[in-house]
């Protein structure tokens, strides 16, 4: 076989994209500028603070070249807050608790407003919009931005946090109580996970789907095969119904009475 | 500056500055987190994997003329190895970043001929139909109808090799690139005459196609786009739609329905078919995840 690997990313692939993320350093070492093919990488200055990405934070943390400041999130006090929402909140019980907005999308705080999308603009003049990990959701910022915005975790959180714990637990505050409260996360947002196998039907269905915000990448990778394999099983059993439910619709479509509405309600689930 | 700095600086292009190398390593991250999720092949980024191509190219050259300087100073004066303590550390942080892009690549093009072996008939039933006939080529997904001659299997002296398509006048070989047409044909053309060699040639004349669609059931396999991906929706907000291509190989845009619509930042289970249309047209593209 050309490619053994099944499709839909393995965990260690996840763990390799997770390897992207920006984090923030505080060098202790001069290296000047580098142009790596993954882009431009700062001169590193000694006192300053530095942006790099996770994979040369860790390979200069374990020469004992830089210190990692922890991402904003990963302290006791936000993944306290995080752990709150995701296990009393009443918004939450059936979701998971709200990841960090996307440029040009307003906060959970005041979702009345209109997001507006904002592309970069690719070499060959199509439209790019970025995405974890290629956004800055896990460097370390002021405090002062912190306390308007509320704390959220990450796509790319559970490998982020396991890959610091590893290799730069002596950077974090306190690494045994935020253990414990990952662990915890990670307990209750995996109930939440199977809890929703009920409504995998809707995606099943031409046109419906299951929301699932809020999910980080690991927590995807695990449920992939099973989601992927449940959902397929279920069209496949429907697959006659839809057949017969598409002709039906087809021929309303040419009587010019079809209006649209008449699975609405069906359709728009979420966990 | 001579002329030929300037000239070179200009050959070098839009792509060479350090900005857009950024943007590019997303682009072709996104682009191998799609592929690797996707049942189908998706159309091959031409300019985008020339542009990386020609950057490995170039790093790798950096890091040859960086290695080499710092042998010849290790072997001709010790002294001068104190002079740039760093050289080792930014030679091992290049190596490491060389060889992460070089994963990545790997693993898009091995995830490519793992689909086209694997439904190697469908695409190139595909290009050959596309190019033949224009008018076909709507239709050119349904493996159905593309097999015009089988109807005059019976009367032709038949190989399996025969039913394998001629793609050697296709121009346009989307979504495959030129080498991966190439490998499809020989790859097709070797199965052929392998199956032919160990029992196709033991059956009857009218049994040895290797399209063939007797009984309304086509025995070329497509991929299977009703599969579910995981999608996150960047623009505002993404419609999905639902069956644009039926099963009776009907398209109409104009009237294909709307299902469920994604909002800004939403993670989704849905069907490739449903937000296929959405990752093409590139406004808004979802990514794909995981």
């Amino acid at each position: 076989m050309a490619f053994p690997l099944p499709r839909g990313i393995t965990p260690s692939e996840i763990a390799f994209l997770a390897e992207m993320e920006m984090v923030t350093v505080v060098p202790r070492q001069r290296l000047e500028g580098l142009e790596l093919l993954g882009g431009l990488v700062e001169p590193l200055v000694p006192p300053r603070r530095a942006s790099i990405p996770l994979w040369l934070a860790l390979l200069l943390k374990r020469q004992r070249r830089a210190n990692i400041m922890p991402p904003a999130w990963l302290h006791p006090e936000p993944l306290g807050l995080i752990l709150e929402v995701e296990s009393q909140h009443q918004d939450y019980k059936n979701a998971f608790s709200p990841p960090p907005p996307l440029p040009g999308q307003p906060s959970v705080r005041d979702r009345d407003l209109e997001p507006t999308a904002r592309p970069q603009y690719t070499p060959d003049g199509d439209r790019y919009y970025a995405a974890p990990p290629f956004l800055p959701q896990n460097t370390a910022q002021p405090v002062s931005s912190f306390s308007r915005e509320p704390p959220a975790l990450p796509f790319h959180w559970v490998e982020v946090s396991n890959m610091l714990l590893d290799a730069a637990s002596d950077d974090l505050v306190d690494p045994d109580q935020i253990r414990r409260q990952l662990k915890d996360l990670r307990e209750v947002r995996m109930a939440k996970m199977r809890s929703g196998v009920d409504v995998l039907d809707a995606a099943a269905t031409g046109g419906g789907g299951v929301a699932l915000t809020g999910v980080g990448a690991m927590e995807v990778g695990e449920e992939r095969g099973f989601v992927a394999g449940v959902v397929d099983n279920l069209r496949k059993i429907g697959a006659s119904k839809e057949q017969a439910r598409r002709e039906q619709m087809a021929e309303q479509r040419a009587n010019g009475g079809y209006d649209g509405t008449q699975d609405e309600e069906e359709d728009y689930m979420e966990f | 500056m001579d002329i030929d700095d300037i000239l070179a600086s200009v050959d070098r292009g839009a792509g060479a500055s350090p900005e857009s190398a950024a943007l590019d390593h997303q682009l072709l991250t996104r682009f191998w987190v799609a592929e690797r999720a996707v049942s189908e092949v998706l159309p091959w980024p031409v300019p985008l994997m020339e542009r990386m191509m020609e950057r490995v190219r170039r790093q790798i050259e950096t890091i040859e003329d960086l290695a080499a300087s710092s042998a010849d100073t290790d072997s001709s004066i010790t002294t001068t190895t104190t002079h740039n303590p760093n050289l080792n550390l930014r030679l091992s942080i290049l190596q490491t970043d060389l060889a992460r892009t070089q994963y990545l690549l790997r693993s898009l093009l091995r995830q490519r001929l793992s689909k086209l072996s694997k439904h190697s008939m469908h695409y190139l039933v595909q290009l050959a139909s596309r190019n033949k006939n224009p008018l076909l080529a709507s239709s050119s997904s349904q493996p159905t109808q593309t097999t015009t001659s089988s109807s005059q299997a019976s009367t032709q002296n038949l190989h399996p090799q025969d039913s394998v398509p001629d793609i050697s006048a296709v121009s346009d070989p989307t979504p495959l690139s030129q080498p991966e047409a190439a490998f499809l044909h020989a790859h097709q053309s070797l199965l052929a005459g392998h199956y032919a060699g160990s029992f196709l040639g033991a059956f009857p004349r009218q049994l040895r196609r290797l399209d063939d669609n007797a009984g309304g059931t086509s025995m070329i396999q497509a991929p299977e786009t009703r599969e579910v991906v995981f999608v996150r929706c960047l623009g505002v907000e993404v419609p999905v739609a639902v069956g644009t291509a039926d099963a009776d190989g009907m398209e109409d845009d104009d009237e294909e329905e709307i299902g469920v619509t994604m909002r800004m930042g939403d993670v989704w289970v849905v069907r490739w078919e449903g937000c296929e249309s959405e990752l093409q047209l590139c406004s808004p593209v979802p990514p794909f995840h995981a």
